[in-house]
């Protein structure tokens, strides 16, 4: 693991509302190396998924920076967001948003379709990615033909096809018994390993949390913990 | 190209509502199509039956004169001009036609009929009688089929026409013609050296008939001859002014309820469309998270939209030349001598029609595509994801 950080986030904040003002992240600041497998935790409302569109680059902040490999992606054009989505993230979501019209295969090879790969190679690729996730044998199938974590590790080949720098997952095993919960985990945890890709995950789960190398806890919008193997990473 | 890729799937995966609209715009551009061939049927009848039944071009004495005094060598001169198939000169004059108790005021009209044959076929208007008749001086005369009723004559019979200052003369009926307009209560065919020397006014004509080979360019002679005579020559174009002034009124009314028609369709358009936005919303949020523009999102609608309307517009220009060719088949039971001798439906099946009707229809699908696809690409990806 490097420990140059790809993400660095400094007095983030977001205000929703027009009248009365909600205070989702307030004044977060958070350094996270590459190749890093953190999760953030922190009950209902806390501000982790709003934390994660931000990293995500899905939202825009109402103050702070987020600098990805340097750049402050608050100040770019909706189009240059959607490129460095499109290149630089990958995400997975509680539940899978597989386009229900397209089999396994195709599902995957969607990234790679819209940043102009042909359609040829991106198939190619895809079909290596869904045999390293297990799912092999079942490129034809469509979502309502696959079980929810099949449909879960397929949403995972998708955000990795492109390969980004940074996976994002919101609650990723959140509809899934622990069974798959856990094999998800385990392959989320194997990818990390072999991709040396920074892996950001939001849970409720903190058991599934303490397995990962990093914790962020976060209470009304402000980063209260930060655990790095169990020990305090910095004073809060 | 994946944008296409993607909207054909969305109407594959909505194959009922997806044949509903398809079959709203096939409707709408098959009734339009309908529409459109019978008004260039009618139109083209219209102007068919005003140039077979007129003369092309009406040459008419200077301003203060009452007659053309030199017509031999007006005609020579018309009759040089290229593109000039028959000239009729005539004589026309008002009189009183009397047949025993019964009197009707006429207008006589005294005509070579070989010559006026030739400018407007008089011999098929005939319903007894050959027009040729009138083909030698003598007091020969025919009559309008109403005018013989109102007179109560039949052909042989004899009419005494009378004009102020004048001896009344005496003329044989020797042909009934029908032409279903009005004409038919007023007028009567003479000789025309007859008819000079009924009125005595000498070796005189009122006016000139002009076949021209091209009808459209009737105008165009006319203004020449106008020019380089000094008579008043007008078009049939001219002198139907009016009418046809009024065929291009009614025609962009119709233009009107064309748009209602294709509106209604566009309707359907929309509201597929509308349904799957609001179908995909999480999966419009999911591709805009994997970088597809918001551009890219909103050609996905469009798309949609141009297939479906496409699919109308085949399906509707084959019901819509089936329908044409269907009511072209149809025969009316009507005399013949009626409505322009039309037995059947006017309908002209014109290549433009088929176009028009088709790109119409394209403009109001996209149209109606640009809200539902507007309304996609403007979705925040974070409400539209977690809308789920």
């Amino acid at each position: 693991m490097s420990d140059i950080p790809i993400i660095q986030i400094k007095n983030l904040t977001k205000i929703f509302g027009d009248g009365v003002e909600i205070k989702a992240l307030d004044g977060v600041d958070l350094y996270i190396k590459r190749g890093e497998f953190m999760s953030i935790i922190g009950p209902s409302g806390s501000g982790k998924s709003t934390l994660l569109n931000q990293i995500g680059i899905l939202d825009t902040p109402t103050s702070g920076t987020i600098l990805l490999n340097g750049v402050d992606v608050t100040k770019m054009s909706d189009k240059e967001r959607s490129r460095t989505r499109n290149k630089e993230l990958g995400f997975i979501f509680q539940y899978h948003h597989l386009l229900p019209d397209f089999d396994a295969l195709e599902n995957v090879m969607i990234p790679l379709l819209i940043s102009g790969v042909k359609s040829s190679q991106a198939r190619k690729v895809a079909r290596k990615v869904l045999d390293e996730v297990g799912l092999g044998d079942r490129m034809k199938h469509r979502p309502n033909q696959l079980s929810g974590g099949q449909n879960q590790r397929v949403a995972i080949a998708r955000a990795l096809v492109n390969k980004p720098s940074i996976v994002i997952g919101d609650e990723p095993t959140g509809n899934l018994d622990s069974k798959s919960s856990d094999s998800i985990y385990e392959l989320l945890r194997k990818l990390n390993r072999e991709h040396e890709q920074t892996f950001i995950l939001v849970t409720h789960d903190e058991q599934m949390a303490a397995k990962t190398d990093r914790v962020i806890r976060l209470v009304d919008g402000k980063v209260v913990e930060d655990l790095r193997d169990g020990a305090s990473v910095r004073e809060i | 190209m994946f944008e296409l890729d993607v909207a054909t799937r969305h109407i594959r995966s909505r194959r009922r509502q997806t044949l509903f609209s398809i079959i709203a715009v096939a409707l709408a551009v098959g009734i339009i199509i309908v529409f459109m061939s019978m008004m260039s049927g009618y139109m083209s009848i219209l102007i068919d039956s005003t140039i077979e039944n007129q003369a092309h071009i009406t040459v008419m004495p200077k301003e203060d004169e009452d007659y053309i005094h030199l017509y031999h060598g007006l005609e020579k001169h018309i009759y040089g001009q290229e593109g000039v198939e028959a000239l009729s000169s005539y004589f026309l004059g008002e009189a009183a036609l009397q047949h025993e108790h019964d009197a009707e005021g006429v207008l006589l009209y005294g005509i070579n009929p070989n010559d006026e044959n030739r400018v407007v076929n008089r011999e098929k208007d005939m319903l007894t009688g050959e027009f040729t008749s009138l083909e030698n001086p003598g007091s020969r005369i025919i009559l309008g089929y109403t005018l013989a009723k109102n007179l109560d004559v039949e052909m042989g019979d004899t009419v005494t026409a009378q004009i102020p200052g004048a001896e009344p003369a005496d003329f044989t009926i020797t042909g009934i013609f029908q032409t279903g307009t009005p004409v038919d209560g007023t007028l009567g065919f003479t000789n025309l050296e007859r008819l000079q020397d009924f009125y005595g006014a000498g070796d005189v004509v009122t006016g000139m008939g002009i076949r021209v080979s091209d009808a459209y360019a009737a105008d165009t002679m006319a203004n020449k001859i106008d020019r380089e005579t000094g008579y008043d020559a007008v078009s049939w174009i001219e002198q139907n002014a009016e009418i046809l002034n009024l065929l291009e009124t009614s025609e962009g009314m119709v233009y009107f309820f064309y748009i209602i028609i294709f509106s209604i369709s566009g309707f359907g358009i929309a509201n597929i469309l509308i349904m799957i936005v609001m179908e995909k919303v999480g999966e419009i949020g999911m591709l805009m998270a994997m970088g597809m523009s918001r551009r890219s999102i909103m050609l996905i609608f469009l798309l949609e939209a141009g297939i479906l309307g496409m699919a109308g517009v085949i399906v509707g220009c084959v019901l819509g030349y089936g329908a044409s060719l269907a009511i072209a088949s149809i025969t009316i039971p009507v005399p013949p001598e009626m409505y322009f001798g039309m037995d059947h439906l006017p309908v002209e099946i014109e290549l433009k029609n088929f176009i028009s009707a088709s790109i119409f229809a394209m403009v109001i699908n996209i149209l109606a595509g640009v809200f539902p696809a507007r309304r996609a690409s403007k979705m925040d990806p974070v409400e539209a994801i977690y809308s789920v």
